[in-house]
């Protein structure tokens, strides 16, 4: 049992790294990026064939934060200066594009068979409980500067540029700042937590295929932020592990009702997203604990 | 071999052009890209499929198809999208996805997951001029054309689609020219389900039916949409055709997984060199 809650919390925590960066973009800044999938998958592949070249582990979760953070870069030049729902496509045909490269690139990231083997994060420790223990113990510390960060970013007059070009991008311009940079550097330093979630969930899972960095590993943290409240650290915490308890729910729910498949409960799981990203932009935008104001 | 390809992406290029018709009218008068589309398409391929399966006629599967589909699209006007005028972009955007994945959900919970295949009658290709074509592109093309004619006369023929052009050119003025808001949104939802219902009844022959169809055809609609110029039905149906051709004839260099990421860099090139496309205004804003 204390096995299966630590396997929930360490999910849970990758979740709450890869929502924090959208919260970064959309929450404070107002990126609608839709490929945040792409940039998890470059820094879990990043990591994960770095370790196995036997770079040692910390070397290559920077290295995973870096590459994503420079995938993100031509992707915000290009896209920034394209209005929020040219960028939100944008961004979903480089979520996708990213995932093909990785179908494709079989040279590098052994396609559709997948990279299995990667380290663990605690390669030395002997697999149980402690070891358990101590993955979700550093996790949760990189969950939590992370979230710092973010407050201290948020409070911060880069924060309050970045909350303006939310708000109202033509009055920031008026002022003389050039909202292009911001968004640039906010989608890169996004992108990076997602590429630290990434290399996470890769040492983590220990194996790596194409299928794992579908688009809806996007929208649930697009899920898990709106439920938790758009554009507040702790909402994505709150949010992240409300989806882990929906995620996890509808896996239990499978034992009391008899008969339905793994591929059912997918599409199952797919509708409960779908009419909760609905039902919330209807009825409840600002999250379940979301500022009203906004 | 170029020819043979070249064939190939005709085809392929009108059902990218049928679909990309959908999302540059939404694009147009409802102003979000409608990530719904996609899945559109799917539920036509199905519904096309159940009546293809119950009659084994063409003509009433496309008539299946372009009602699930439609119907399927006005649902998620009225319960969704018209709900939403007047919020944020985002939460236009947001809705779209949720709606896509109901719908997909939805298939997957009625029909399965496993591919199926429209049972139709094997025959042998017709040579033209060196070219093999099959009679069922013959066939396709000509639904493809009689959906498009359809479609055009609504919109270019029709009252109602002249409102649907004047809320697309100025919505105010429309409004104020007294023409109601509500038909021409419920005008133009149908009309843009039916239109990705035939294309997806269109793809499921020539590929197979399965919940994920749809999705993975989203990325090239957006992509002709926006090459032909957002709002530009006869843009999204040439840049269709453009992007349907070069991905054929590209197979061979790029091979068959790149051929989807071939929008989205056709898609960006446009977007940076000219982001009205080919067809389009000047709109000021992009």
């Amino acid at each position: 049992m204390t096995a299966y809650l630590l396997a929930i919390g360490i999910m849970a925590a990758i979740y709450v790294l890869l929502t924090l960066g959208l919260t970064l973009q959309y929450g404070l800044t107002g990126l609608v990026n839709f490929g945040h999938v792409g940039f998890f998958a470059i820094g879990a592949y990043a990591s994960a064939l770095l370790s196995l070249q036997g770079v040692p582990l910390p070397l290559t979760f920077l290295a995973a934060a870096l590459a994503a953070a420079i995938a993100a870069w031509p992707i915000g030049l290009v896209a920034l200066r394209l209005r929020e729902d040219y960028f939100a496509v944008v961004t979903l045909g480089f979520g996708e594009t990213v995932r093909l490269a990785i179908t494709s690139e079989g040279w590098l990231t052994n396609g559709v068979q997948g990279i299995p083997g990667i380290p663990r994060l605690f390669s030395a420790m002997p697999v149980g409980l402690p070891e358990a223990l101590a993955t979700f113990a550093v996790i949760a510390l990189a969950c939590t500067v992370a979230a710092l960060m973010l407050r201290r970013i948020a409070a911060s007059p880069f924060g309050r540029v970045i909350g303006a070009i939310r708000d109202n991008e033509d009055a920031l311009k008026a002022l003389g700042k050039d909202p292009a940079r911001f968004k640039l550097q906010v989608m890169m330093l996004g992108s990076a937590l997602a590429g630290i979630a990434g290399a996470f969930y890769g040492h983590y899972i220990t194996y790596l295929s194409p299928d794992q960095f579908i688009p809806l590993v996007t929208f649930y943290a697009w899920m898990a932020m709106i439920m938790g409240g758009v554009g507040r650290v702790s909402g994505a915490v709150v949010g992240a592990a409300l989806l882990m308890a929906f995620l996890e729910g509808t896996r239990f729910l499978r034992d009391f009702i008899p008969g339905v498949s793994e591929v059912e409960m997918a599409s199952v799981r797919l509708g409960a997203v779908g009419l909760a990203l609905v039902l919330f932009t209807l009825f409840r935008p600002q999250g379940l604990m979301g500022d009203y104001r906004k | 071999m170029l020819a043979q390809l070249f064939v190939a992406g005709v085809v392929h290029g009108l059902i990218i052009g049928l679909a990309a018709l959908g999302v540059t009218l939404v694009f147009g008068i409802a102003r979000f890209p409608n990530a719904a589309a996609g899945d559109t398409m799917t539920v036509g391929a199905y519904g096309g499929l159940a009546a293809y399966g119950a009659t084994g006629s063409l003509l009433v599967a496309g008539g299946a198809s372009v009602l699930a589909a439609g119907a399927a699209s006005l649902l998620g006007y009225l319960l969704v999208f018209r709900r939403l005028a007047g919020r944020s972009l985002a939460a236009l955007l947001v809705a779209a996805i949720g709606v896509a994945f109901l719908l997909r959900a939805a298939l997957g919970v009625v029909f399965g997951h496993q591919q199926r295949v429209y049972q139709v009658p094997l025959a042998w290709p017709i040579e033209v001029m060196g070219l093999r074509i099959s009679p069922m592109d013959i066939t396709l093309a000509g639904v493809a054309a009689a959906s498009l004619t359809v479609a055009f006369l609504v919109l270019y023929a029709t009252p109602i689609g002249r409102q649907m052009r004047a809320v697309a050119d100025d919505p105010d003025l429309a409004r104020v020219s007294g023409i109601h808001p509500f038909r021409v949104m419920a005008a133009l939802w149908l009309l843009a389900g039916a239109a990705a219902g035939i294309a997806g009844m269109m793809l499921g022959i020539k590929t197979v039916v399965a919940p994920e169809m749809g999705w993975e055809s989203l990325l090239p609609a957006f992509a002709a949409a926006i090459l032909g110029g957002i709002g530009s039905p006869v843009g999204a149906v040439v840049a269709g055709l453009v992007l349907g051709i070069a991905q054929e004839v590209s197979t061979p260099i790029v091979g068959f997984t790149y051929k989807i990421a071939l929008a989205f860099f056709v898609m960006l090139l446009v977007l940076l060199v000219r982001p009205r496309g080919i067809f389009g205004r000047v709109e000021g804003v992009r």
